[in-house]
């Protein structure tokens, strides 16, 4: 029942972004990925995602190949992802941003709510009632119905994870979550990442900060020049040679 | 606003809007008003293309002239019964939108703007070569609407009927999911893709619809010229829709309904203006889009917010682990 | 038959010519600019202002043409485009464009008058040259002209590198100290001079006509594409065949298609090729 990328290769051009690269997410279990910048890291989140195809290997979910499945299908098959640079859409309030999420879970048509059919204002209803509670959730309850473009950059990152917790996920990809975050706010964020995948959502975390990814991850991946060079527990990988001489230094 | 306040308020709106013929003295004002109604039925079906998913469409006077021409034909020509006539003309209209949206909706922002001014003159070249169909550059007559609507004041609510339901369509598509769903299609196509909003079957699906309204504003609009020729259908018309909307605010629905007011209005009772024509809507244009661009909707929304007593603005982020626990049990349930 | 061909080369020529302003313009902003069909309108009704109204001799109303096509471009570029690139909205440029394009439309319209009125011989020649009539020749030798200037510019002259610089990555651009700002208002009065001039060369062709504006906004914008955004190359092409299409279906079928067909023609090399005849894959326009 697992995410996960099989052997997959990535070319751009000349350039191979990753090689032979397997891993995969569980549900319930947070997975950290980590690496120096132009390791692949956001590449395979990419290919998870959707935004990329391999050239080789295969994404696959619970045995089901993904490999040419588009974004919007990946989203409605239950795998939503956070941003680097947080993509909100600026006119609309922080509720309506997180609502957005809710669109695979729309079962009245363009027709349909048109007409005002009761199936349109029951779905209303609920997605609002499921967002707020999403925002209170991530500690968003003061800015319910503030503009997006007045949030700060925090109130901006945790908004993006209400909306992909919005998207009733089996999966959640989330891409240098702590960027711009004060140690405060990071001990919050894994807080909710904890939350999040006990309740059974499978979690891969990408990032830079590497002692919050070995603290709250239950098993960790470390990619180099697109390879994965260690993979295992956050202890195994705190203490391996090679990831201390290529990425976290002595 | 409240729900009950706001119920109040349309409530209010359409009474002073139905007892219009009463109020505004002459006949001339009635069909002054007719026609704003009849441009707003094709600006609010318009408006979900370019307000709501970002499409710009500046061409969509040639769907206005498919749709008159196809009821001065229809219940003209061929004597058909003038309501199904309206209904066919909207049919076939939203037929020349699927057409034409589906070659051009793919194309990047400039590309489809340029194809929505071809369309548009190309409207007009075969309308005036097909000249025994469309009577050419001499034009058509158009029969009226059948009693009780052939007086001003029966047409005047026949349209403001059209009008409002139109209005009901829009407003409800705009409030819920699929309303936000072209926000973002026009604010951040990548969030769209992400939370899984089908980018050109959403963009597509309202400029059909908008085909729609076009189809019967046109036969509705025709009906006022009660005569059509090509000349009637200039492109200036088509940038004249737009830019109700632009100056009305984009994501809007009020903002784009009195700005096709005041701009249809305007020239008519300022004389100087009128004789300026496009000159006057494309320094208006300009001014939005360079000191307000989000339109002048926006500008009554900060005003209103200047006067709402403002509590502290907080930024603290602080999770409430355990009601967000309970949330996400709680979608989970869902099947 | 051949009169028709010939025509049709005279006014692809006017499209090539337009098309390789916009390509000055795209090259430093990314923006395609309405007001691109407009310039070379103004340099017609004012070289034919110049001339016949003002009585002045030919090569001062040239120059006049030319300055007030580099001033109009000036102008999109102060107005139209510097405000507005700042800000994150896309769309928002096309918006400006256009509010300035119809702007300058009614303008001329108010002050010209809707009527085309004809513009005044340049060279001495007689009214019964036919095909060797300096109408068709002055147009198409001006686009030739153009467009082996602008090559020349881009390979020999530090500006013209510096414009190439800017139109493959404009952020490195500005990283390496070049002023991007002062470039892309530069680039958008060589634009500006370029349609002015082209302007008064084709006004015999073209009579001076303040709806011109519109119409060779988007013919000017098919040759471009069928041709290539970004390829000179590709604008003498595609304003030729869009010409000499137009002409030669006009003259089996009359002239009340040519829009239709022009769009035809688009349609077809669009579908065949989206990038056009010599465009790069990698320019993207917006």
């Amino acid at each position: 029942m697992s995410l996960a990328a099989r052997d997959v290769t990535k070319r751009f051009g000349g350039l191979t972004a990753l090689s032979r690269v397997s891993l995969d997410v569980m549900p319930g279990e947070v997975h950290g990925l980590i690496g120096p910048n132009g390791s692949g890291k956001t590449t395979l989140l990419n290919l998870l995602s959707g935004y990329y195809r391999p050239d080789e290997g295969a994404i696959q979910m619970a045995q089901q190949d993904l490999s040419s499945a588009t974004v919007q299908q990946r989203a409605n098959l239950g795998i939503a992802r956070t941003f680097q640079k947080p993509r909100l859409l600026p006119t609309l309030s922080v509720l309506d941003n997180a609502m957005i999420g809710g669109w695979r879970d729309a079962r009245a048509g363009f027709l349909a709510t048109a007409f005002m059919l009761p199936r349109a204002s029951f779905d209303e209803r609920e997605l609002r009632n499921r967002a707020e509670e999403f925002l209170h959730g991530v500690g968003l309850s003061h800015a319910i119905s503030r503009r997006a473009n007045l949030l700060e950059h925090a109130e901006q990152r945790f908004l993006e994870i209400a909306r992909a917790l919005t998207q009733r996920p089996q999966f959640m990809l989330l891409d240098e979550p702590a960027g711009g975050l004060t140690p405060a706010e990071i001990e919050y964020l894994g807080g909710v990442i904890r939350v999040i995948a006990e309740s059974g959502v499978g979690v891969l975390l990408v990032e830079h900060h590497t002692d919050f990814v070995f603290r709250i991850s239950d098993r960790v991946t470390t990619l180099d020049v697109g390879a994965v060079i260690k993979h295992g527990t956050p202890d195994q990988v705190k203490r391996d040679p090679e990831v201390v001489r290529v990425y976290l230094g002595a | 606003m409240k729900v009950s306040h706001r119920s109040w308020a349309v409530a209010a709106v359409i009474a002073v809007l139905f007892t219009l013929p009463w109020w505004s003295g002459d006949l001339y004002k009635v069909h002054l008003a007719a026609l704003i109604c009849t441009y707003w039925v094709l600006i609010s079906g318009l408006n979900l293309v370019v307000g709501y998913s970002g499409q710009l469409s500046i061409g969509h006077v040639g769907l206005l002239a498919i749709g008159a021409y196809s009821f001065a034909i229809l219940a003209g020509t061929h004597g058909m019964h003038p309501a199904v006539a309206i209904a066919a003309s909207g049919a076939l209209c939203a037929l020349c939108g699927l057409l034409l949206g589906l070659p051009s909706l793919r194309l990047p922002g400039f590309y489809f703007a340029m194809a929505t001014l071809a369309f548009a003159l190309i409207v007009t070249e075969i309308t005036l070569a097909q000249g025994n169909l469309t009577g050419g550059g001499v034009g058509l007559p158009v029969p009226g609407f059948p009693p009780p609507f052939d007086t001003p004041r029966g047409s005047y609510w026949l349209i403001l009927a059209i009008a409002s339901v139109v209005t009901w369509l829009t407003w409800n598509v705009a409030r819920h999911t699929w309303g936000r769903g072209l926000v973002a299609v026009r604010d951040s196509v990548v969030t769209a893709q992400a939370v899984g909003v089908p980018v050109f079957r959403a963009k597509l699906t309202v400029f059909v619809f908008s085909g729609f309204t076009a189809g019967i504003a046109g036969a509705l609009f025709a009906v006022l010229q009660s005569y059509i020729t090509p000349d009637t259908f200039v492109f200036d018309l088509g940038l004249f829709f737009f830019v109700c909307i632009i100056i009305g605010g984009r994501g809007h629905i009020l903002g784009p309904a009195i700005g096709t007011i005041v701009l249809t209005a305007l020239p008519e009772m300022v004389a100087p203006l009128a004789k300026l024509g496009n000159f006057f809507y494309g320094l208006l244009l300009l001014v939005v889009v360079l000191l307000v661009p989000e339109g002048i909707g926006r500008v009554f929304q900060l005003l209103l917010e200047r006067f709402r007593p403002r509590r502290g603005e907080s930024h603290v982020v602080k999770p409430d682990l355990e009601r967000l626990s309970r949330a996400i049990h709680a979608g989970r349930a869902i099947k | 038959m051949l009169v028709a061909l010939i025509t049709g080369l005279a006014t692809g020529a006017l499209y090539a010519a337009a098309a390789l302003t916009y390509n000055v313009m795209f090259s430093t902003s990314k923006v395609l600019s309405v007001t691109t069909g407009h310039i070379t309108m103004l340099g017609g009704i004012f070289g034919a202002w110049f001339i016949a109204t003002l009585g002045w001799p030919i090569p001062i109303a040239l120059l006049g043409s030319i300055v007030v096509g580099a001033a109009f471009g000036l102008l999109t570029d102060w107005i139209a485009i510097r405000r507005v690139l700042a800000r994150s909205d896309e769309h928002l440029w096309l918006l400006s464009t256009l509010a300035l394009a119809t702007m300058v439309q009614q303008a001329a319209g108010l002050w010209w008058g809707t009527e085309p009125k004809p513009f005044p011989r340049l060279i001495p020649q007689d009214f019964s040259a036919g095909l060797a009539d300096q109408k068709y020749w002055l147009p198409v030798a001006i686009a030739i002209l153009l467009a082996i200037a602008l090559e020349l510019f881009y390979r020999r002259t530090l500006y013209g590198k510096l414009f190439v610089a800017m139109s493959e990555d404009a952020f490195a651009a500005r990283a390496r100290g070049i002023p991007t700002g002062r470039i892309r208002s530069m680039s958008y009065v060589i634009a500006g001079a370029m349609g002015g001039l082209a302007g008064f060369a084709a006004g015999q062709l073209t009579f001076a006509y303040f709806a011109l504006g519109l119409t060779l906004t988007l013919n000017g914008f098919i040759a471009l594409a069928v041709g290539g955004l970004g390829s000179n190359v590709g604008a003498l092409v595609g304003g030729a065949a869009l010409g000499i299409l137009s002409a030669v279906a006009t003259y089996f079928v009359g002239g009340e298609y040519q829009q239709t067909i022009s769009v035809g023609l688009l349609m077809i090399v669009l579908l065949l090729k989206p990038a056009g005849l010599f465009g790069k894959q990698s320019v993207r326009p917006v």
